[in-house]
């Protein structure tokens, strides 16, 4: 049982590696693999590499804050989109079903109208991502009848839509020639423009969130059980439950307010990672986790140099998603192994 | 829109109203190559867009039923009192329709204008909407170059000729003598030009974007022209630093004003050179938008920033004399300053 | 030591579905609820399993009352055993029956190498640990079932509570599992199952509690209480006996 998630875990590092690897060579601007392996080296030892200002510049603050960014997302949402798959007991769920995407979004596109600083947009996208799944842990949890887990789905369903016709109404009534391309912009997804201080709001929410994903990841396997089951076995359902969506929101609302709306990550990752490793929740997160950086990584790397302007990433992720997953539905054996 | 039962009745209405009207022969010939009927009297049109707006303000102020968008209280400074607080009635084209054509009916239009894309979509909705309300309505072609044909076109409508060939003749002047100074100009020696938007200043224009039309005009070179297309796009900063632009000209007071000072802008030419510009935009943008004939007095603001050897004239005096004629409104030495430093 | 109910009323916060349920389950007994479908047999299982509250009267474990015991001390000596399904994610067999480890472990804590072997354990005690490795979802319904029983004695609990372990399985499975119900009893746990078939209770169980609209009609040794005027009264319609030379019982529905 260890040997083939070991290795499974190994091609997810190498893919990790080798992407981070690209990211730093690609780029617009020409940096030379011995510039990098200069820079770095100067990193180290702390001498003086040489180089211009302007490579020190593309490496170190344009390159590295954005690499670092796209692993954090990618994982956050990777981790969050399993964890979601499990606790809805359903492997077609992403992070944003119960609304932490629209609420983020929200937050945005009114931060956005309001011509806010990009802090407070970034904040008001973090808050509108915690208020919506809060509101809809309310909502839900005053219907005392019915499965408790399909009851948080449909209200997430019905208070995400809510949330889209208020992004409409604000993209009707923006300015068309100023704000309306902000926020088309910034819905498409984008880690453009990604400098060293937009991590601090990143770092300390993805790192939070996803330490206790992983922390509780071994009680996911029982979680993803029928409520029944799963508070049979010993576990107290509805604190976990709690805990396991306020985490993955957190970190889902994050990865939002950094980069805007990324799909298919939390969708398809967990998926691929569970083709490497299996299903078992132990094994499976750490994997996504390592899995979603990478892919997320390759995607911006993607987005960023396939041409003199910036692709929008959730775009990519689809157009690089979709086809790969139907071959792998059409591949697999069957069952969602 | 209207709801396919009401249409017919507006129709039918509509047949009636116009039935005198639409009856007269003479016609003129509009950007789009329609023929439009040239009403009896003309005391009211109705602006479909934003830069119709500013040229019918131009022109004929008091014409003007109101603004799409209401004006701001620094933007009515600098406008006629009484004209550019009038009300905002929204706009029939463009991104957002926002007028209910019934709304428009209740202000009793005798003419409806729009300035922009004279593309097929905008001609059959400029039928649609004359047939079904009977109210004439001429498109104007909104390039930067057709502005003084433009002129001409709502002299002939509004019988303001006289008005419009004086406006008409400064902005052909105006063209004229840039474009005679620039040509002189091999290519080697015009600079490369990046647009900057946004308060990172990461989103540009592409090449036949509207936003980017004086620029091209100028004969400088869009940094961002080699990406094909017509709209906006974001970029990223390395993309920049590989461009490595002469100038910078932005729209954004907070990019400007954070730019000198970060670090990581601080290798790109123009900055090092001290040659980022913000644009003014009062009352009206002079680079960007709405794209109407405000950006006229732009063009010599550009062309200034990007060939200041043979544009020697002062800015102040030239914009001065453009308020003057087109604004019709003097403006004191202490709102020039403002304008000029681009405050918003 | 055992699990016990007395005036037990049971049910749904808006609906009652039966009282004065008077019930002892001892270690090393077979015990089965019979009754027709829909009238309260699996309720009152999810309640003596503190899965659902009691509605009235006590429930209690070993002399402590049930509602006292957090859900990990509950898991630890109770084992459920539900009809088996088909699951959402292909677990293997192995970690299914791992997961019966869970009131075992702490909160954070991965499977240790005890637990492992008490998994291990459990599916040669049922004599399917050929199946560790295949998935959950590949495997047939009466290997399922064993697997879910498998999943847990891993709990180690005293007593094992089994939802129609026959239901959807069929004819030749179905001897399998009771007879691993009934070696369980004689390796001393007590045992709760429901049925709907008097046969079942008959040769698998000790004692067995009629039920009908949630309510117990008799409660005592099987043998006893499995006659043709309780079973008519229990299901309101014939019964007939059928009896071979040996003067063992099977009973057909009328």
């Amino acid at each position: 049982m260890a040997s083939p998630s070991l290795r499974g875990n190994l091609i997810a590092l190498g893919l990790l590696g080798l992407a981070v690897i690209a990211a730093f060579a690609l780029g617009r601007f020409p940096v030379s693999p011995g510039d990098i392996l200069r820079s770095i080296w100067s990193w180290l030892t702390g001498t003086p590499s040489g180089l211009s200002q302007q490579i020190e510049t593309v490496i170190w603050n344009i390159r590295g804050p954005r690499v670092l960014a796209a692993i954090l997302c990618g994982a956050a949402l990777a981790v969050a989109g399993a964890a979601f798959q499990g606790l809805f007991r359903n492997p077609l769920v992403s992070p944003d079903i119960l609304g932490a995407s629209s609420g983020a979004a929200l937050g945005a596109v009114i931060g956005i109208y309001f011509s806010l600083g990009l802090l407070a947009i970034q904040l008001a996208a973090f808050a509108g991502g915690l208020v919506a799944v809060a509101a809809v842990y309310a909502v839900g949890s005053t219907i005392r009848r019915g499965d408790p887990v399909l009851v948080l789905v449909l209200t997430g369903v019905v208070v995400g839509s809510l949330l889209g016709a208020g992004i409409g109404l604000i993209k009707y009534w923006a300015d068309p020639y100023n704000q309306l391309p902000a926020i088309t912009f910034w819905l498409l997804g984008s880690l453009a423009g990604t400098a060293r201080p937009d991590l601090v709001p990143l770092l300390g929410p993805v790192l939070i969130g996803t330490g206790v994903l992983l922390a509780l990841r071994w009680r996911m396997n029982v979680m993803s059980l029928p409520e029944e089951e799963a508070r049979a076995l010993g576990l107290a359902t509805g604190p976990l439950r709690i805990a396991i969506v306020a985490a993955a929101t957190l970190v889902t609302a994050a990865s939002v307010a950094a980069a805007g709306i990324i799909g298919w990550v939390g969708l398809v990752v967990p998926h691929l990672a569970r083709f490497l490793v299996g299903p078992d929740f132990g094994r499976l997160l750490p994997t996504a986790a390592i899995l979603g950086g990478g892919y997320l990584l390759a995607i911006d790397t993607l987005a960023r140099t396939a041409a003199p302007v910036e692709t929008p990433l959730g775009i990519l992720t689809a157009v690089v998603g979709t086809p790969f997953f139907i071959w792998l539905l059409a591949s697999a054996r069957g069952g969602w192994s | 829109m209207l709801r396919p039962d009401r249409r017919a009745l507006l129709a039918g209405l509509g047949a009636v109203l116009a039935a005198p009207r639409l009856a007269r022969a003479a016609t003129v010939r509009d950007g789009a190559g329609r023929e439009v009927p040239i009403p009896g009297k003309v005391e009211r049109i109705f602006p479909a867009g934003p830069p119709a707006a500013i040229q019918i303000y131009t022109l004929a102020p008091d014409l003007l039923l109101g603004w799409p968008r209401a004006n701001r209280p620094e933007e009515r400074e600098f406008l006629l009192p009484g004209v550019g607080d009038r009300p905002e009635i929204g706009r029939i084209t463009g991104r957002g329709n926002s007028a209910n054509l019934e709304a428009v009916l209740q202000l009793k239009p005798d003419l409806i204008i729009d300035s922009g894309s004279t593309g097929r979509t905008y001609v059959e909705l400029a039928e649609r909407v004359q047939s079904q309300t009977g109210i004439p309505y001429a498109l104007l072609d909104g390039r930067f170059a057709q502005i003084p044909a433009s002129y001409r076109i709502l002299g002939q409508l509004t019988g303001r000729s006289e008005r419009a060939e004086t406006l008409a003749r400064w902005c052909e002047e105006t063209m004229a003598t840039i474009s005679g100074r620039i040509a002189a100009i091999p290519t080697e020696q015009r600079p490369s030009v990046y647009y900057a938007r946004g308060p990172r200043g990461l989103e540009t224009g592409l090449g036949g974007s509207i936003n980017v039309e004086t620029l091209s005009f100028l004969g400088a070179r869009n940094v961002a022209a080699e990406q094909p297309g017509s709209g906006l796009a974001q970029v990223s900063l390395e993309q920049v630093l590989s461009w490595n632009p002469d100038v910078i000209v932005t729209i954004d007071l907070a990019f400007a004003e954070s730019v000198r000072s970060d670090p990581n802008w601080a290798g790109v030419r123009a900055v090092r050179e001290g040659r980022v510009h913000l644009s003014p935009k009062l009352p009206f943008g002079w680079v960007d938008f709405p794209p109407s004939v405000n950006r006229m007095i732009g063009l010599w603001w550009l062309a200034k920033l990007l060939y200041p050897a043979q544009f020697p004239e002062e800015i102040r005096p030239l914009a001065r004399n453009f308020h003057i004629l087109f604004y019709q409104v003097t403006p004191s030495e202490a709102q020039l300053d403002r304008v000029l430093a681009g405050r918003g | 030591m055992s699990l016990s109910a007395s005036a037990l009323a049971y049910g749904y916060p808006a609906r009652e579905i039966g009282r004065d349920i008077e019930l002892a389950l001892q270690a090393g007994e077979v015990m089965a609820l019979l009754g027709p479908n829909g009238h309260g047999k699996t309720t009152l299982l999810k309640t003596m399993l503190g899965l659902l509250p009691a509605r009235g009267g006590g429930l209690s474990l070993n002399g402590q009352a049930l509602e006292t015991l957090g859900a990990g001390a509950r898991a630890r000596a109770l084992g459920y055993v539900p009809q088996a399904h088909a699951g959402t994610f292909a677990f293997s067999v192995a970690e299914m029956v791992l997961m019966g480890r869970t009131a075992h472990a702490g909160l954070f804590a991965a499977p240790s190498a005890h637990d492992r072997t008490v998994a291990r354990a459990m599916l040669e005690r049922l004599g399917i640990a050929a199946l560790a490795e295949r998935p959950y979802t590949e495997i047939s319904g009466g290997e399922r079932q064993l697997a879910l029983v498998a999943r847990a004695l891993a709990q180690e609990p005293r007593y094992i509570i089994l939802d129609e372990p026959t239901a959807s399985l069929d004819f030749g499975n179905q001897g399998k599992v009771m007879a691993q119900i009934r070696r369980l009893a004689a390796e001393g746990l007590g045992v709760l199952f429901t049925t709907h078939d008097p046969n079942q209770a008959l040769r698998y169980a000790d004692r067995v509690m009629l039920l009908r609209d949630g309510r117990a009609l008799a409660s005592g040794p099987a043998a006893a209480l499995l006659t043709q005027d309780n079973l008519v009264a229990l299901y309101g319609s014939a019964v007939e006996i059928v009896r071979d030379a040996d003067g063992r019982l099977a009973f057909l529905p009328g």
